[in-house]
């Protein structure tokens, strides 16, 4: 796994990558395969992301926009965001979690 | 401005292939990766997987190139990506941050799922630079044959983790599998590898665990 851009991060950068890895080859390919398409899998497996990964990932992010600001960046990925979307803009990353402060 | 295009066929199917390039920094071809963020990821209304992420790579300026203009010869690069799990399709496409008026390169993958358990690769990409002093055109076919041998090499790094990944396969599951994992689960592997640092749990495959090991997680503070 590649280092983080900030180093602080780079250990729950490490964390999340694992807990995504492990998600995401289930979500790519199922263990038993539906003998009939199933809408409702990739919501399911979004759920399950959410429950397994989705704490590391807020905490993730906050260290990561906070580099972000940091490093001057902000603007320009906010920039190309909006310029060149892959599809519709993708909506705000608002931590999965709120967290009360 | 110029274009490029070219299409591959990996022998593998298309999940291990997606597996493989989410999964492709680091790698031997990519020395030049600094680092590798996602800055937003989310699952659509369709079921897609969309991600953002934030890289930065390492680059060389030629020796014809004015001194002086840039200071660091690093990019930050973002790329945008769509996991579609049901069409058996990823899209993604990669621009630079900065020095866009140096060089702008907007980079489109395609990965599509094709007959026989092949994947089908479509890359395109355009290099656009705006520098003047002459030295447009010269930038933008320096910018494409860059390019072309990157994509090379960006390909032999996707085919060793491919490599890898089915290597992993062949192995039976020595450290035991988690509750719901698929049943040949890499990358549960690679965590506790490089976590636990016990290769005496994939003794078999030692070999390339170790080296797999040292490219997922670089040994630090030596």
């Amino acid at each position: 796994m590649a280092d983080s851009l900030s180093p602080e991060c780079t250990p729950l950068k490490q964390q999340y990558d694992s807990c995504f890895n492990l998600w995401f080859e289930g979500y790519l390919e199922p263990a038993i395969l539906p003998s009939a398409p199933d809408p409702q899998r990739t919501q399911r497996k979004a759920e399950e992301f959410q429950e397994k990964c989705g704490k590391v990932y807020a905490e993730y992010q906050k260290c990561i926009q906070s580099a972000v600001k940091r490093k001057g960046i902000e603007s320009l990925l906010q920039q190309a965001r909006e310029e060149h979307p892959l599809r519709e803009p993708l909506p705000p990353t608002t931590p999965p979690s709120k967290e009360s402060k | 401005m110029k274009f490029f295009a070219q299409s591959f066929s990996y022998d593998d199917p298309w999940s291990i292939v997606t597996l493989a390039f989410f999964l492709r920094y680091p790698n031997p071809y990519a020395a030049h990766v600094i680092s590798c963020d996602v800055v937003s990821r989310s699952v659509s209304p369709e079921g897609s997987l969309l991600t953002t992420r934030l890289i930065l790579k390492r680059g060389a300026m030629p020796r014809w190139f004015p001194k002086g203009i840039i200071s660091r010869a690093e990019t930050w690069v973002v790329e945008e990506s769509e996991v579609d799990p049901v069409g058996r399709t990823v899209k993604c496409k990669t621009r630079n941050l900065d020095h866009v008026k140096v060089m702008q390169v907007e980079e489109s993958v395609v990965f599509r799922s094709a007959p026989e358990g092949k994947t089908l690769q479509l890359t395109e990409a355009r290099i656009l630079s705006g520098f003047g002093w002459g030295l447009t055109k010269r930038i933008e076919t320096h910018g494409l044959n860059r390019f072309k041998a990157n994509v090379q090499r960006s390909r032999e790094g996707v085919s060793l983790i491919v490599q890898l990944l089915r290597q992993s396969r062949l192995q039976p599951m020595a450290l035991g599998v988690p509750e719901d994992a698929p049943v040949h689960s890499l990358p549960a592997s690679i965590a506790i590898a490089a976590d636990s640092g016990s290769d005496s749990a994939m003794p078999r495959a030692q070999n390339s665990w170790s080296r797999l090991k040292a490219w997922v997680r670089p040994p630090r503070n030596n």
